[in-house]
């Protein structure tokens, strides 16, 4: 049955470089998260350590209540869905699924039977007795998918599972697995190190920088509330505006901005595709590149001594070198907490 | 962290295995005299070596290495080629080639060495360094082709075509490029061929007649005198380590 | 204009014709390609097939054509019969066969076991495991005597060897010295078997809740296993045609294949030279055949 997956203070060295520094993170029993963050943060690391692949140096994790220390990785009730697929190419696709039956000792029919019914959940029920040699990446990742899923774990662990495959493929099998996943109410985690994929797959998602989890939340609050400018930069908040506030008015290239929270130094972040261009505006830009990106034009503007991205829609953009007023939508403004980059805020569990 | 101590352990384990059996050789030859139950010999001398080095036990060295680098060179050289067009893979049943390639190698060398005799007769080249070298290269030539493939492939073709793009010529590209990519496993099929020849017991054997080699002239000392046998097979032994030396030198310089 | 030059008029998109061309120059490019390597092969090619067939056609004429008085009479078996009739050769064969067989199976489950242990570990122990492979077999045969002849080394540390391992009747030195130089060498075959992703489908079973023991028997054993055999062959194969280590550490009775050839050489002037080419091409035969089988089985791992 699914369980609750929480980790405790996780550190561990893969080959002898401390990778994960304290990693404190849970997921509640049938909740779906994304771990995501730039690669050599540690993502694959936390789960092969949960999986039991790498020891820890310190710290527990904890399964529905009961911790992993010393636990085996076959043990464990933890499946996992590697970036390859890593089937095993001298048996047919129904007896890779069924492995995790076959060590268990279910019995031949009985299992073959089960895994039948996984390969049907997967939409592939034609390639029953076929060899794995001849099935393309996306059709081999749905066979893991399969297998892992056959193994009826309290936690199915996910890396990269998108990865290796086209756009096309890659919709489909995000589909099936958030489709999946919450039909079963398996606690699951995902490991990504696309953003947008993080948003599409996950309830809350997750983000490791340097060994740390940063913040933990839905992922609307990761792109539009960051809890610190790494954070912010990783989700593509590319205006990070600092300056001092007093009588909570941030006074900012000639325009005064009405700012929350106590006065002293700020840092307000906005989106790139909130900002918006308004030649009646008091805040004055120069436009220092305009690059057309097809659906939209990529503008950097200077604001007062800062750099200043915006997404406007081809019509409203200048051209480089013009002079313009711009936008910035109190509703989309956000003023970071604190100036530590090592804060954790996670908002309450919505599911 | 107690696996890097075992690790260590097994490596000293897996060292004495291989060096400490070798190490009587070298306490042999230098032991005069060295009767049982002394597990030291009772006195050192250098009769053993003075033999090793008498005349017949020179002139056997010297065909040896004489063979074997004639072999080694002629078999790299043919060799080459072949493993180009194996290693990539241009072959449409390369499978009949390497069954070919491999006779040599599993039928027992000393009749390989005796079917020849016939002809080497026939042909006026009995006793002669020809007939040990065709002898030993039939069984170089295949170690040489299969161990040199594996350097050819994609990696290499990929940077003689950005070579060619560059402008340079044959030559230049041989030199600086292909050389270069090769010159690892150029080394150790080498050396493998080396060994092959320089260690060939059964068909120096039958074809060697007059032209003695190493292996041939040592292996009666065994029995009739241990001293002179441990001299000799210090002597068998010593080039196989310089080549070895040599080999790990030129796979790690920079051309 | 219509009188412009063909290459003017052309359209940006070569037409059929140009399509047509442009496929010929290709065949002709792989033709000659073709060409090219064939005489890159040809030389090596040559040389063994020369060489090695001239070698068992010789020992073919010469097993067929004995030195004896009657020699005139051309072809004949007479050599052959004599052969099978020896009660010596017959030995020779069931003694040279069980060397064989008794290595192969040491030398395969050693190099197994060993593997196994050093699939984890790094490049200088596996460099370490394969230091014999450049040591001739001759060196190892003397290094054996020294040591573990009666009188030798370990006769003296121990203060007597529980049995004769050198020059003993069952051949024990020869398994020894043959199992010390071809287990590294399977080793290494082994671990280039087992390098490509296995560690990963070996964790991909852990994860799925195989325990250490299964995980042999379903990942690492289907993998190593047609290797393994194809291993085994050659070391069976070679040590079939085992002639300078009975030499130097076998019995006097009974004698291997090759022993036995070189002996008749040293024995009837006017017959010996056709008998040893007879029990060698006897013993190159067999040798062939297991090669055969051993490509067969790697063409078709399941049929074997």
């Amino acid at each position: 049955m699914s369980a609750a997956l929480e980790c405790v203070d996780v550190a561990a060295s893969p080959g002898g470089a401390l990778v994960l520094r304290g990693v404190g993170f849970s997921i509640p029993a049938g909740g779906r998260s994304v771990l995501v963050g730039p690669s050599g943060a540690g993502k694959t690391t936390l789960l092969r350590a949960i999986a039991g692949l790498q020891a820890l140096d310190a710290g527990d994790i904890l399964l529905g209540g009961r911790s992993l220390r010393g636990v085996a990785p076959h043990r464990r009730r933890v499946a996992v869905v590697f970036q390859e697929p890593r089937l095993l190419a001298h048996l047919d696709v129904v007896d890779n699924v069924a492995l995790a039956l076959r060590a268990a000792g279910v019995g031949r029919a009985k299992r073959r039977a089960r895994a039948r019914e996984r390969l049907e959940q997967v939409g592939l029920s034609a390639f029953v007795n076929r060899s794995v040699q001849g099935l393309s990446g996306g059709e081999q990742q749905r066979v893991a998918l399969a297998r892992a899923l056959c193994a009826e774990p309290d936690l199915l662990l996910l890396d990269e599972p998108l990865a290796a495959l086209d756009p096309n493929r890659r919709e489909e099998l995000r589909g099936l697995i958030v489709r999946l996943q919450a039909e079963l109410g398996l606690t699951t985690l995902i490991v990504t190190h696309d953003r947008a994929e993080a948003a599409e797959l996950g309830e809350r998602v997750a983000l490791m920088l340097e060994g740390r989890i940063v913040q933990h939340d839905e992922p609307r609050a990761l792109f539009e509330r960051p809890v610190s400018a790494a954070v912010a930069r990783f989700f593509g908040v590319a205006n990070l505006l600092r300056g001092d506030v007093r009588d909570g008015l941030l006074a900012f290239g000639g325009a005064h901005i009405a700012v929350p929270g106590a006065d002293g130094p700020a840092t307000l972040a906005i989106r790139p595709e909130h900002v918006t261009i308004d030649g009646d505006c008091l805040l004055r830009a120069r436009v220092v590149e305009s690059v057309y990106s097809g659906s939209f034009v990529k503008l950097v503007l200077d604001c007062a001594g800062q750099r200043l991205h915006a997404q406007v829609p081809p019509g409203d953009a200048p051209p480089a070198g013009a002079q313009t007023g711009v936008a910035l939508p109190i509703a989309h403004l956000w003023r970071l907490p604190g100036a530590q980059d090592e804060q954790r805020v996670g908002t309450a569990p919505t599911g | 962290m107690p696996d890097t101590r075992l690790r260590r352990s097994a490596g000293v384990l897996l060292a004495a295995f291989f060096a400490l059996p070798l190490a009587v050789l070298v306490v042999r030859a230098f032991a005069d005299s060295w009767r049982a139950p002394a597990l030291v010999p009772q006195h050192f001398g250098l009769r053993g070596i003075r033999e090793a080095f008498s005349g017949i036990a020179l002139d056997a060295f010297a065909n040896s290495l004489v063979v074997a680098v004639i072999v080694t060179a002629i078999a790299v050289a043919v060799g080459w080629p072949a493993a180009r067009v194996l290693g990539e893979r241009r072959l449409r049943r390369p499978g009949a080639v390497f069954v070919v390639l491999a006779m040599p190698l599993l039928v027992p060398s000393y009749a390989t060495g005796n079917g020849l005799t016939e002809w080497l007769l026939r042909l006026n080249l009995a006793d002669s360094i020809t007939g040990l070298v065709l002898a030993h290269l039939v069984l170089v030539l295949p170690y040489v082709i299969v161990v040199l493939l594996s350097a050819f492939g994609p990696r290499v073709t990929v940077l003689e075509d950005m070579a060619r793009s560059l402008g340079l010529t044959p030559l230049q590209r041989w030199r600086w490029v292909t050389l270069p990519a090769v010159a690892p496993t150029l080394a150790a099929a080498t050396f493998l061929g080396f060994l092959v020849s320089w260690s060939e017991y059964g068909s120096s054997l039958a074809v060697g007649g007059g032209r003695e080699l190493l292996p041939v002239i040592l292996l009666p000392f065994v029995r009739s005198d241990p001293q002179i046998a441990s001299a000799l097979a210090l002597l068998f032994l010593a080039p196989a380590i310089a080549a070895l030396g040599l080999a790990a030198r030129a796979a790690r310089s920079p051309l | 204009m219509d009188t412009r030059h063909p290459a003017l008029a052309a359209p940006t998109t070569p037409g059929p014709a140009a399509a047509v061309v442009g496929r010929d120059a290709a065949r002709a490019r792989v033709r000659r390609q073709r060409r090219r390597d064939r005489v890159a092969l040809a030389p090596a090619l040559a040389i063994v097939v020369t060489v090695f067939g001239g070698a068992l056609l010789g020992a073919l004429h010469a097993s067929v054509t004995p030195l004896s008085a009657t020699a005139s009479a051309g072809a004949t078996l007479d050599s052959w019969r004599a052969l099978f009739a020896d009660p010596a050769f017959l030995d020779s064969i069931a003694f040279t066969v069980k060397l064989a067989v008794v290595t192969t199976l040491a030398a395969t489950g050693c190099a197994l076991a060993v593997a196994l242990m050093l699939r984890s570990r790094g490049t200088a122990l596996r460099a370490l495991a394969s230091l014999p492979v450049p040591v001739p077999h001759l060196l190892v045969a003397v290094t054996a005597v020294l040591w573990l002849a009666p009188g030798g080394l370990a006769d003296r540390i121990l203060g007597g060897l529980p049995l004769e391992l050198v020059r003993d009747r069952y051949g024990i030195g020869i398994v020894l010295v043959y199992v010390y130089k071809e287990t590294p060498f399977l080793v290494l075959l082994l671990l280039a078997a087992m390098g490509r992703g296995l560690a990963e489908r070996e964790e991909a079973a852990a994860v799925l809740g195989a325990s250490p023991a299964q995980r042999l028997r379903w990942v690492v054993w289907p993998t190593v296993r047609g290797p393994l055999v194809i291993g085994a062959i050659v070391v069976c194969a070679f040590v079939l045609g085992a002639f300078e280590v009975p030499l130097t550490v076998g019995p006097n009775y009974p004698l291997t294949l090759a022993e036995y050839a070189s002996q008749a050489t040293q024995n009837d002037v006017l017959t010996g030279e056709s008998l040893a080419a007879a029990a060698l091409l006897f013993t190159a035969v067999i040798a062939i055949a297991l090669a055969v089988i051993a490509v067969r089985f790697a063409k078709d791992p399941q049929g074997a």
